[in-house]
């Protein structure tokens, strides 16, 4: 069990126009990843998703705020001990070409984290070969084909099935997929959805699923859980289908507005709504809602009073609106218009 | 030149009222290893005035090779290997060279790509390149150009000052993509080409830049072309698709008649493998495979039966040919349908 | 996957094995008719170092008879102002040239290499200490500390001039390969390297130099005659005490002993320069070979 601790991430600045004073990417963040349960985080670029899951992952340092991997505070840790707690949790790039050494075969690339992990539990260089082979038909790669490929061979959809096979060869406990199918043709992100979810339900490894796409995380996990977050606060939080049905907060609302319709066979949902304006870093309106800029619903009470995180449904919805209202944005299915 | 253009203007170059552009039997090669592959076989399409086309399909299809074709912009080691691209009022442009092929591209025809910072200069302002632009055109009044940037910028809700002044790594992906379609407009071109407008756009940013799109798509009745690998922005916003498989045409409709009756195979996997809000997620279908690579498309048969759950002996030999549905508005290539229905 | 290979044979499935590097490289230099002919200069030169020496006496014997005599089957280069054949001079001479060149090349690209990558993989203050020596090796000036060193070394063994070469001249390649150090870094596999516990070495090793090796097989070919530049330039300058003559010192006493103004020394002075000419030429047209040796994409191309 992972437990995230008000976690907060600044950038310091860098100059330009996005960032002449130090942005935060996360302001408190705090959620629980339960062992084989997978967990979404929504937002739109720059929302600080995909911060949250580099940290989790270890690959960079928050500001403040702890991690809790199964009742030890990382913070109590040596570096050394936390680098190997590090290693339960492994990162799925969303750039399936930049994430493979273009100089090296694939089975190499394989290889060499197996022979460590051959090294720790006392095996030898035949179980690395075998793992390796079937590492790769877990994730649905024939390794006759695959082991002796460069990374330039495979399309997208097969790298990105290869970078996933790779990631488990330290066995990890918890998967954390940066955007991982966003890269790849549409036709062929639904494989690779339903890997991650197979993952989930054959070997319960936890999944942190980081989109801007709420379809594609129904599709790893439909029974998983949802964290919407918004310029480094989750804003909402419930189970996959509740928010879907019933989004709370207007930039739920928005974010599953945008989905595209496929119109002949849906139409619009009768409260869609999309904001004009997009994400802007620079604004300072600490002291109130951050959305309230870009939402339809906001008040003065928005711009003075920062809606706290409250909780509903017995603890198993989230969210922080002062005018919570339960909208139908998400298309709607025209009648006999399925396939 | 340009009364050369005026006289061509009032042409029509043997096309119909209704097409704009009309693509036939384009044959595109890239020369690999000492080797012609095709990238586009036999493709005939017509590209209808004033409204949105767009092409679909996986990589490898031959989709982005089609929208270069249009412009005549195939590089080496590719080629246009035969056909005819023509345009009314401009002609046909496979056949044209250097500046007369220059003058047109910009001009008369437009094209945004999926990438905008990459077809932007980092080391000029926003504006500046907007002045080059124009006056590479020739235009009377260079500074027009950036008061119509100005106006698009607003209308896209963007600040237009900040815009026409800013570097483009200043500017946040959304709003190059945005900019990337302004430098599409600005020259107010007859055609806009678009490769992946929104491929590299959060969903909030791409349902802003597809209503950006339509909006003055409609108010323009621009003619559009729009090549994506995204059903669901195909769905938002093209008035007719054309799907594309390893560098063939498969199936042509209006969007609504294809979302609805899909008729190729690969058209219903495509259709059925898109993640959606809605209905049983078990509904859904990957599509099985890889799509093929140049170098592997067969050259006799139909070109999808190795994915194809439907696939018959004759697909092996003998190349589908169209069929034509819904009073000819509808096309398809498949000898399963053909079989099927008749 | 495999059916889809099996039904289009000769489709763009590489092969099951790799082929062996030697393969590769054969493959790879027969391509082009320049890079024939550029290795075959290569190995020519090489092999005149290694065995061409053997062929001739210690000490070379001199003929007051025949100064500067034209061209012959005896001394098929002419002689010179001591009767000595300059063909022989030229292979006897050849072995100090391209193996202190040679191994001022390997010192530069060891240095150079270690240096970048260290520098560049672990940054901070590893990075600053070695990026200062560095700015310092690029700010001392090269050549007239050469002349310096000249004075109280001898420069006797190819070893001593190389080792010299090596380390006055690996700075600049430092600083380029601590950039594609930089930005390799930044790149998923590294990050993905380091997430799955590979250690520092292997990720140097293992990630990082594969992805420059083109660029450094390049540098080394180009130290190469960057090394036989600097060392015959000091031989002709004369700053070097000399047991042997070498193709720097045959420069040298050419001029010394008015080879410019003597029609009949045209030979003597010339076979040196059309060597290193030769030389460097050779290496220019194998150049562009390292890339598709080196990098998988371009291999199969």
């Amino acid at each position: 069990m992972i437990e995230v601790k008000e976690i907060t991430k600044i950038y310091a600045a860098t100059g330009g126009m996005l960032g002449q004073k130090p942005v935060k990417a996360l302001r408190g963040v705090s959620l629980t990843l339960a062992d084989g349960e997978a967990i979404s985080l929504i937002g739109e670029s720059g929302c600080g998703k995909t911060t949250l899951g580099r940290i989790i992952a270890g690959l960079e340092a928050s500001t403040s705020g702890d991690l809790v991997f199964d009742g030890t505070a990382l913070s109590t840790l040596s570096p050394r001990e936390r680098h190997a707690k590090f290693q339960q949790v492994q990162l799925i790039q969303q750039d399936p070409y930049g994430a493979l050494n273009p100089a090296r075969p694939l089975g190499e690339a394989l290889a060499d984290p197996l022979r460590l992990q051959a090294k720790r539990l006392g095996k030898d260089a035949s179980w690395v070969q075998m793992r390796a082979k079937e590492l790769l038909q877990l994730v649905g790669l024939d390794p006759a084909n695959t082991l002796y490929k460069y990374p330039h061979n495979l399309s997208g959809g097969q790298r990105q099935r290869f970078v996933i096979a790779r990631a488990l060869t330290v066995e990890p406990k918890v998967l954390i997929a940066d955007e991982a199918v966003s890269m790849i043709d549409v036709s062929l992100r639904l494989g690779i959805l339903s890997l991650l979810s197979d993952l989930r339900s054959r070997l319960g490894i936890s999944v942190v699923f980081i989109t801007h796409d709420v379809a594609a995380a129904r599709y790893v996990a439909p029974k998983g859980m949802v964290c919407v977050i918004y310029r480094g606060e989750i804003v909402e939080y419930g189970a996959t289908d509740a928010i879907i049905a019933s989004p709370i907060h207007p930039y739920t609302q928005a974010l599953l507005s945008a989905m595209p319709v496929l119109r002949g066979l849906e139409e619009p949902g009768p409260d869609r709504y999309i904001p004009a304006q997009d994400l802007d870093l620079r604004l300072d309106d600490e002291g109130g809602c951050l959305f309230r800029a870009r939402c339809r619903f906001a008040t003065d009470r928005c711009a003075q009073e920062h809606p706290p995180l409250v909780t509903v449904d017995e603890g198993r919805r989230l969210h922080s609106c002062f005018y919570p209202e339960a909208r139908h944005v998400v298309a709607v299915p025209i009648e006999g218009a399925s396939l | 030149m340009s009364a050369k253009l005026t006289d061509r203007s009032q042409q029509d170059f043997g096309l119909s009222p209704e097409v704009a552009c009309q693509v036939r039997d384009l044959n595109v090669t890239y020369r690999v290893d000492g080797r012609e592959l095709s990238a586009l076989r036999e493709v005939s399409l017509d590209i209808r005035q004033g409204q949105i086309t767009a092409v679909i399909g996986e990589s490898g299809s031959g989709k982005s090779t089609l929208a270069l074709a249009l412009m005549n912009a195939v590089s080496s080691p590719g080629r246009i290997a035969s056909g005819r691209v023509t345009y009314r009022g401009l002609g046909e442009v496979t056949g044209m060279r250097g500046e007369e092929l220059r003058r047109i591209r910009g001009k008369a025809i437009s094209m945004v790509f999926q990438a905008s910072q990459n077809s932007m200069n980092p080391l000029t302002r926003i504006g500046a390149q907007l002045l080059d632009l124009a006056r590479s055109h020739d235009l009377p009044n260079p500074r027009a150009v950036l008061r119509e940037a100005g106006d698009l910028a607003s209308r896209m809700s963007l600040d237009a000052d900040r815009v026409l002044t800013s570097y483009q790594h200043q500017l946040s992906g959304g709003m190059r993509q945005r900019v990337g379609i302004i430098f599409g407009l600005v020259l107010k071109p007859e055609i806009l080409l678009m490769d992946e407008p929104t491929t590299a756009l959060d969903v909030l940013s791409q349902s802003s830049v597809l209503e950006i799109v339509r909006s003055i798509q409609r108010e323009r009745q621009l003619t559009t072309v729009l090549i994506t690998h995204d059903m669901g922005v195909v769905a938002e916003l093209a008035d007719r698709v054309v799907v594309l498989y390893a560098g063939r045409v498969v199936e042509e409709a209006s969007t609504a008649e294809l979302l609805r009756h899909p008729r190729h195979p690969y058209t219903r996997s495509l259709i059925q493998a898109i993640p959606r809000l809605t209905g049983d997620p078990g509904d859904a279908k990957a599509l099985e495979g890889q799509p093929p690579s140049l170098a592997s498309v067969p050259n006799q048969g139909c070109v999808f039966r190795e994915r194809c759950p439907y696939r018959m002996d004759v697909c092996e030999t003998i190349l589908p040919s169209f069929r034509f549905d819904g009073d000819g508005e509808h096309r398809f290539a498949c000898h399963y349908e053909e079989a099927r229905h008749d | 996957m495999s059916t889809a290979s099996a039904a289009f044979p000769g489709a763009a499935s590489p092969p099951h094995h790799r082929p062996s590097l030697l393969t590769i490289s054969w493959r790879a230099i027969t391509r082009k008719p320049s890079r024939v002919i550029g290795i075959t200069i290569i190995l020519f030169f090489t092999l005149m170092a290694i065995f061409g020496p053997t062929l001739y006496p210690k000490q070379l014997p001199i003929n007051p008879a025949e100064l500067y005599a034209p061209p012959s089957w005896a001394h098929p280069l002419g002689t010179d102002f001591e009767g000595t054949s300059v063909l022989a001079e030229i292979i006897t001479g050849s072995r100090y040239v391209l193996s202190a060149a040679a191994l001022a090349a390997v010192f530069t690209i060891g240095f150079g290499t270690l240096a970048g990558v260290v520098s560049g993989y672990f940054l901070g203050s590893t990075d600053q200490i070695i990026m200062r020596v560095t700015d310092f090796i690029l700010t001392i000036p090269g050549f007239p500390l050469l002349i310096v060193l000249s004075t109280v070394w001898s420069f006797g063994s190819p070893i001593a001039m190389g080792l010299v070469l090596g380390l006055t001249g690996w700075g600049g390649l430092a600083r380029a390969v601590r950039s594609q150090t930089l930005s390799l870094r930044e790149r998923g596999f590294i990050e993905a390297a380091r997430g799955l516990g590979l250690s520092n070495a292997h990720i140097i090793t293992r990630e990082i130099l594969p992805n420059i090796s083109p660029y450094i097989a390049m540098n080394l070919l180009l130290s190469v005659t960057g090394g036989i530049y600097a060392e015959v330039g000091l031989f002709f300058l004369g700053v070097i005490p000399f047991q042997a003559s070498n193709w720097g010192v045959m420069l040298n006493l050419a001029f010394g002993n008015g080879a410019l103004y003597t029609p009949q020394a045209l030979l003597y002075m010339l076979s040196p320069m059309a060597c290193i000419l030769l030389v460097t030429f050779g290496i220019v047209l194998t150049l562009d070979a390292f890339d598709e040796i080196l990098n998988p994409r371009l291999r199969e191309g």
